[in-house]
């Protein structure tokens, strides 16, 4: 056997230095050949799953001996808009701190951005996110809380087909909840009539009225010494039995009082339900929008809610990715053959984050002749994976510097996830901007709103949003949308009243929670509107409102106020059985006391 | 179907080199960190390197690999528990990740991800029994089937091959 032989108990092989130099000298060409283009595919990777969009960059060189990182050509596609860039910029120069690279950690020291610009049209469309990202779910995440608003329709029905409706009485609530009455009332009728049977107070009280009519009259003296003592045992025992029977009477009472008040919140909500009735039975008419809060949330609602939409996207992103506090951080681990795992970052108090931009001041240009075109500042501070660590809020300005197109802009922002708390707040507000234009909903018209200004306010703490958006556009145009369909009478008003219009002020708010958020837009234009509306068919509506209302109180008077009655008799008739057994009971331990007394006990 | 030949074809070499059992169980404890944890990762550079310049047997190694990269497959799971259990679980081993976290180099090892530490973890515990079966396994071998099957052509064939030379380079 080789054990034996010197050569085996050598501990290193020598020999072995050949290969191993080889390998690292292969590993050295592909790092040269390789190692950029892997990073750069990495990075786009990377960053559209963070930001849940499309990423491209053309080209990254790295500087290792600096150390620092140049992008070429980026490209960030717009999450909402496939065939839009939200960001371009020719090259980006990214220089890093090279102590925290050894814990595998980025802290930008300087950070410069050069050929920027805004909102490009794309040649071809963008790739959907990675579905697996967190930017997806994040996505996901604002579409359903847009949904979640509910954004009138703008009905301009014509006046002569508003309609006689004809009510269904299985589809009111009214009948419905009283349907359900009157299941709840037999089932405490029954189960007070069990259990006022299972008291056997029949026996009790003849049992009372036979030992007061034996001793009716009689006295120590008639009945001597030892029927006295039987006389008193029997009036007590039997107190007893009565004082045992009102404690069931009592107990009966209790299990059925829940009963009884079901039944009187049951009747109530009967009648509550009216008011949902009408308004089903008004929503049947079909009748035309003319409340202003109406018409304003249904012009301005859906170009309102995109405006919103993005900044929560943001702010969802900005929760994950700079959570508070110092927990280990868990991500899915790299995709590879074997399970991904879970990643884990420990985070530690005056260390170096994962990621830190201590403070980026950038100028940006934006070429060309459009309304946007010149120059801006853009700032940002203690933008960082772990700002519990850094201690500072991140914080963004951004202001508009120089350009000829007249335009001014200037906002800020700031994004506290310090010590537990989530408060992200933004504002921007802007004059001689260019204002969205959008299809009025319902009538054939759209908005150009042309140049104004514009105030977006938004701010979330936690699950709580406050937002608000004001516009003044003082040069609006209205096109046709190109479909050329035929308007019947109340349109053609709403179109003469909205077109007569040269200007737009615009206040919209978003508030509540992320689950539950309400919209309120508010315009001169739904005021105008609502005005002339209700002023052609105020009388038309009235009466096919009266109408609706007669109908809904007929079905109700017809199918629900008989279980209503029947279900407060029920009520009153259990409430009333009780009192009459307890006064009963009452009355015959009364009666045998008054023995007892004659009897000389005391 | 190659890559079962092949597999014969490391287990013939490993079985009939000149290396005692000894060093061809140690290369086939080695080798099972290749196959048990994610390859790419700075560990198994430490394996490879050592598997060539430590005198132990590298086709044990190589052999290792591929019988034990399936076995890591299906260890992945427990080796994600495991790792979780160390990581998210253990409250007094925080203050350890946190510092190594925190240390140059160390995060290169993505030692934080609980499958590599799982998997890392589990081929540590492992490679105890495996080096002890692979060796009893050899000396069994070789004082039974080995001295026949010496005899054979195809085993011959092999043996005698140029590549079965260069191969030899890393066999004490």
């Amino acid at each position: 056997m080789p054990d034996d032989t010197p050569r085996s108990r050598r501990v290193i092989r020598w020999r072995g230095i050949i290969p191993l130099c080889l390998a690292i000298a292969l590993a050295a060409v592909g790092y040269v050949l390789f190692a950029e283009r892997i990073v750069r595919d990495t990075t786009a990777e990377a960053a559209s799953k963070m930001l849940g969009t499309h990423v491209e960059i053309d080209r990254l060189t790295m500087h290792e001996t600096e150390p620092s990182v140049e992008l070429v050509g980026v490209r960030i596609a717009d999450p909402f808009d496939a065939m839009k860039n939200l960001f371009e910029a020719s090259r980006i120069q990214i220089e890093l701190e090279s102590d925290p690279l050894l814990e595998r950690k980025l802290i930008v020291r300087r950070l410069a951005i050069e050929s920027v610009r805004v909102g490009t049209a794309r040649q071809r469309p963008a790739p959907p996110a990675p579905r697996d990202g967190f930017a997806a779910i994040a996505l996901g995440a604002v579409k359903q809380w847009r949904s979640q608003f509910d954004v009138p329709l703008l009905s301009l029905t014509p006046l002569d087909t508003i309609r006689s409706i004809v009510l269904d009485p299985s589809q009111l609530q009214t009948v419905q909840r009283a349907l359900r009455l009157r299941t709840e009332a037999d089932s405490v009728r029954a189960a007070v009539t069990t259990e006022y049977a299972g008291l056997a107070l029949r026996q009790t009280l003849d049992s009372a009225r036979s030992v007061a009519e034996r001793l009716q009259g009689q006295n120590p003296l008639q009945l001597g010494i030892n029927g006295t003592r039987q006389a008193v045992t029997d009036v007590r025992r039997t107190l007893n039995e009565l004082q045992a029977a009102r404690r069931r009477v009592e107990d009966l009472e209790r299990s059925t009082r829940s009963g009884l008040e079901l039944l009187a919140s049951g009747v109530q909500e009967v009648d509550d339900a009216r008011a949902a009735d009408f308004a089903f039975a008004r929503g049947l008419l079909k009748l035309p929008t003319f409340a202003a809060p109406d018409i304003g949330n249904a012009v301005f609602g859906q170009v309102t809610i995109e405006r919103f939409q993005q900044l929560v996207y943001w702010s969802e992103l900005a929760q994950d990715h700079l959570p508070p506090g110092l927990d280990p951080r868990r991500k899915p681990g790299p995709q590879r053959a074997r399970a991904a795992g879970t990643t884990v970052r420990f985070v530690q108090d005056r260390s170096y984050p994962s990621f830190l931009l201590r403070r980026g001041d950038l100028d940006l240009t934006i070429s060309g002749d459009g309304a946007t075109s010149g120059t801006y500042r853009v700032g940002i501070a203690n933008l960082t994976t772990a700002p519990d660590v850094v201690g500072l809020p991140m914080q963004f300005a951004v202001s508009r510097t120089g350009g000829g197109s007249g335009m001014s802009l200037r906002g800020g922002g700031v994004m506290d996830h310090l010590g537990g708390r989530m408060r992200d707040s933004m504002m921007i507000s802007a004059a001689g901007v260019p204002l969205p234009s959008f299809d009025i909903p319902g009538l054939p018209l759209r908005a150009e709103l042309g140049r104004g200004t514009s105030r977006l306010m938004f701010d979330r703490a936690g699950d709580q949003i406050r937002g608000s958006w004001n516009v003044r556009a003082a040069d609006v145009a209205w096109a046709p949308d190109g479909k050329g369909r035929a308007l019947n009478r109340l349109e053609e008003l709403a179109v003469r009243v909205i077109t007569g219009l040269d200007d737009i002020e615009l206040s919209a708010s978003v508030s509540g929670t992320m689950e539950s958020p309400v919209l309120s837009v508010r315009s001169n234009l739904d005021r105008v509107l609502a005005s002339r509306v209700r002023e052609v068919l105020g009388e038309e509506v009235a009466r096919a409102e009266r109408e609706a209302r007669t109908q809904v109180e007929r079905i109700v008077r017809e199918r629900a106020a008989p279980i209503q009655a029947e279900a407060l008799r029920i009520r009153t008739e259990a409430e009333q059985q009780i009192a009459d057994a307890r006064a009963r009971l009452d009355t015959a331990r009364t009666e045998l006391e008054g023995r007892l007394r004659s009897l000389g006990v005391r | 179907m190659i890559a079962l030949l092949k597999l014969l074809q490391s287990l013939v070499k490993t079985l009939h080199s000149d290396g005692t059992p000894h060093q061809i169980g140690l290369g086939m404890a080695l080798g099972a960190a290749l196959g048990l944890t994610p390859i790419a990762n700075v560990h198994n550079v430490i394996v490879v390197v050592l598997l060539i310049m430590l005198n132990v047997s590298f086709g044990a190694g190589l052999l290792a690999w591929a019988l034990f990269t399936p076995v890591g497959f299906l260890l992945d799971p427990a080796f994600d528990r495991i790792g979780g259990a160390l990581l998210l679980e253990n409250a007094s081993l925080q203050p350890l990740w946190t510092r190594l976290d925190h240390t140059p180099f160390v995060p290169f090892t993505n030692f934080g991800n609980t499958v590599v530490l799982g998997s890392v973890i589990g081929w540590l515990i492992l490679s105890v029994p495996i080096y002890l079966a692979a060796r009893l396994a050899v000396v069994r071998y070789r004082t039974t089937y080995g001295t026949r099957l010496r005899q054979w052509r195809i085993v011959q064939t092999v043996t005698a091959s140029r590549a079965y030379n260069v191969w030899q380079w890393f066999h004490a």
